[in-house]
């Protein structure tokens, strides 16, 4: 993916008391039911090495920090009415004792110089409770970095609190349908950049991104034949893969990259097979003549899940990665589907019918502990994990046409990123890390 | 015995005197014969201009009814009725064996159509399901349509999911109705 952040160079500050994490650090489980979310203060930045006092950014920065760190719903940014009037220098020392009294946990102070078309931002991170530094970086570029900086900030922040730095670089896919054509959509996880990726004037579906984030794969029925495509997105140029008539629809990508499953019912009725992309090779997998669709690899590569009717009603199965050891994983419900496998093995995000409607469930891989996690007036269908598994995206119903949205993997903190505007938005599909920031 | 062939003999005297009579008479001729002119009837030159518009009304009406012919079964081949389905099946109720019996019917009858047999879902579960499910649905309609002696090579399928709803609206009416297979006839190549 393009770098946007190619004048952005950072300086790690060598701060003497800087510590570095602990070998073997437990970090807060951050989806689990007793999570309190982690209450930042993010007082106005002050100008650096004398520049000019008035500039917007000094509120701006803080203020943007405060949206992104919000958006992951792990963060309540303390009322900024209640900080007490501060105007240190970054040199001074910090006086934790205002900051704990307020209630604040954690502190992020920082500056800004802004010297013609050079813009330079620092950011400190202090944990409040222990009194102390916990991250800072500098960081220099041009004007409009802004958002750069903060989101790698964002990402700073998240990693020393939780142990890994988010998901603003990552994009999802999905379609949108209008006057009987669909194309391929993308949009960034905080609801910007939204664009256009596919022209083909036709039913386009199912997208599927590559492991490198550099290829999307889809169904299109440019041909009047459901057929299956790869398209560069650097380059813009679509191959067709498989073309044979009836369905040639796509489903997950292995962790090595190599291979996709695919949805063929060149055998007489709809199985699953796996395709060498390189090398086009083409091996079937399952067996049976009942409905065999939507399959997708666990995060080893080891197992893969799909959905089969086989035993009356579609529901989720999993079988090994050479379709041995077939078993059914969905007991409870007349009708699940769309599996999703955890990026950290041991969930299993999908669709169930409750209701009249469908709504997201998770579950263990061995099919215990099944929780539902929406409860939407409208339903949700096709959930698709974050790559570092703590959100899920799923196609809710906004104004009678069909919207993207953000849940936390437990549940709470749901946003809209897109919906009742124009397009009926479906089948979401979460990019890998894109290093966009 | 010898009365019979007397009267016989003298009935067939006087019918071969009748012929005479009538032959020997002198009809006048049908060319009539004036002084110095002989006038021809033009029975030659009319039947000449005669022929080609009898053969041009007769090849303009054969056309006309051609035409309607084939507007009749284009309106035909455009009107076949869809078949329905239940919630996630592609079995065929009666009704639709019936409404495919109808099709089949239609389609022996006349040979130049193909069929091609698109299958629909509703908007509920997800679009690949809905694929496969669409795909099943054409399937067996097609399988019926070849067990009533349809030639495999006229009837194709294609599986549209639940992508192309008749009905955009979401309840259990509009559901219903999207919930098809649907027909489209065509001239063979």
């Amino acid at each position: 993916m393009m770098k946007r952040t190619g004048l952005v160079v950072c300086f790690l500050l060598s701060i003497l008391y800087l510590p570095l994490p602990a070998p073997g650090k437990v970090y807060i489980d951050i989806l689990s039911p007793a999570f309190q979310k982690f209450p930042i203060a993010l007082p106005d930045f002050i100008p650096l090495d004398g520049a000019d006092r008035e500039t917007p950014l000094l509120v701006e920065i803080p203020g943007r920090l405060s949206d992104a760190l919000g958006m992951t719903g792990f963060f309540r940014t303390i009322d900024r009415k209640a900080y007490f009037e501060s105007s240190q220098t970054p040199e001074e020392e910090v006086r934790f004792s205002d900051w704990r009294v307020i209630g604040a946990e954690f502190l992020v102070k920082g500056g800004v110089l802004q010297d013609g078309d050079t813009l330079s931002i620092e950011f400190r991170l202090y944990d409040v409770v222990e009194g102390k530094l916990l991250a800072g970086k500098r960081y220099t570029g041009k004007k409009g970095d802004e958002k750069t900086m903060v989101y790698r900030f964002a990402g700073e922040i998240l990693e020393a609190l939780t142990g890994s730095r988010g998901v603003f670089d990552t994009e999802i896919a999905f379609t949108g349908k209008k006057n009987r054509v669909s194309e391929i959509y993308t949009i960034e996880f905080d609801g910007s950049n939204f664009r256009k990726r596919t022209n083909n004037g036709t039913i386009t579906l199912l997208s599927r991104w590559s492991v490198d984030g550099s290829k999307i794969a889809y169904t299109a029925y440019t041909r009047g034949n459901p057929d299956l495509y790869l398209l560069n997105l650097p380059t813009g140029e679509t191959k067709r893969l498989r073309h044979e008539r009836g369905l040639n629809l796509t489903g997950g990508w292995s962790p090595d990259g190599r291979k996709m499953l695919v949805v063929s019912s060149r055998d007489g009725n709809e199985e699953i097979y796996t395709l060498e992309v390189d090398t086009g090779s083409f091996v079937r997998l399952t067996n049976d003549p009942a409905i065999d669709v939507s399959p997708t690899w666990s995060s080893d590569g080891k197992q893969i899940a799909f959905v089969s009717n086989r035993s009356g009603s579609p529901q989720i199965f999993i079988m090994d990665e050479d379709g041995s050891r077939v078993r059914r994983a969905t007991f409870q419900g007349s009708y699940n589907t769309s599996p999703a496998w955890s990026p950290a093995g041991s969930r299993i995000a999908y669709e169930g019918r409750t209701g009249g409607q469908f709504q997201i469930f998770t579950m263990d891989v061995n099919g215990g502990n099944t929780t539902q996690l929406t409860y939407e007036d409208g339903g949700a269908e096709s959930p698709a994990w974050s790559p570092d598994g703590r959100f899920i995206a799923f196609q809710g119903k906004k104004n009678g046409r069909g919207s993207i949205c953000v849940i936390n993997a437990n549940g709470l903190n749901l946003r809209v990123l897109y919906g009742g505007a124009d397009l009926d938005a479906v089948s979401p599909a979460w990019s890998p890390h894109l290093n966009l920031y | 015995m010898r009365k019979c062939n007397l009267f016989r003999g003298a009935l067939l005297i006087i019918l071969c005197l009748a012929v005479a009579l009538v032959f020997g008479c002198g009809k006048k001729p049908v060319m009539k014969e004036e002084m110095g002119v002989i006038v021809k009837e033009p029975v030659q030159e009319k039947a000449e201009t005669a022929v080609p518009s009898e053969t041009a009304i007769q090849e303009e009406r054969l056309k006309e009814k051609e035409r309607q012919e084939k507007e009749r079964v284009i309106q035909e081949a455009a009107s076949f009725t869809d078949i329905y389905f239940e919630f996630d099946q592609y079995d065929l109720t009666a009704a639709a064996r019936e409404t495919l019996k109808q099709h089949a019917d239609w389609l022996l009858a006349n040979p130049g159509f193909d069929v091609l047999v698109e299958g629909h879902c509703d908007e509920r579960g997800t679009a690949e399901y809905n694929l496969a499910l669409g795909e099943r649905r054409a399937g067996a309609a097609r399988d019926y349509l070849l067990s009533l002696g349809m030639e495999a090579g006229r009837v194709t399928t294609i599986s549209y999911g639940e992508e192309l709803p008749l009905d955009p609206s979401h309840d259990e009416a509009a559901w219903a109705k999207n919930r098809r297979a649907h027909f489209v006839v065509t001239p063979s190549k």
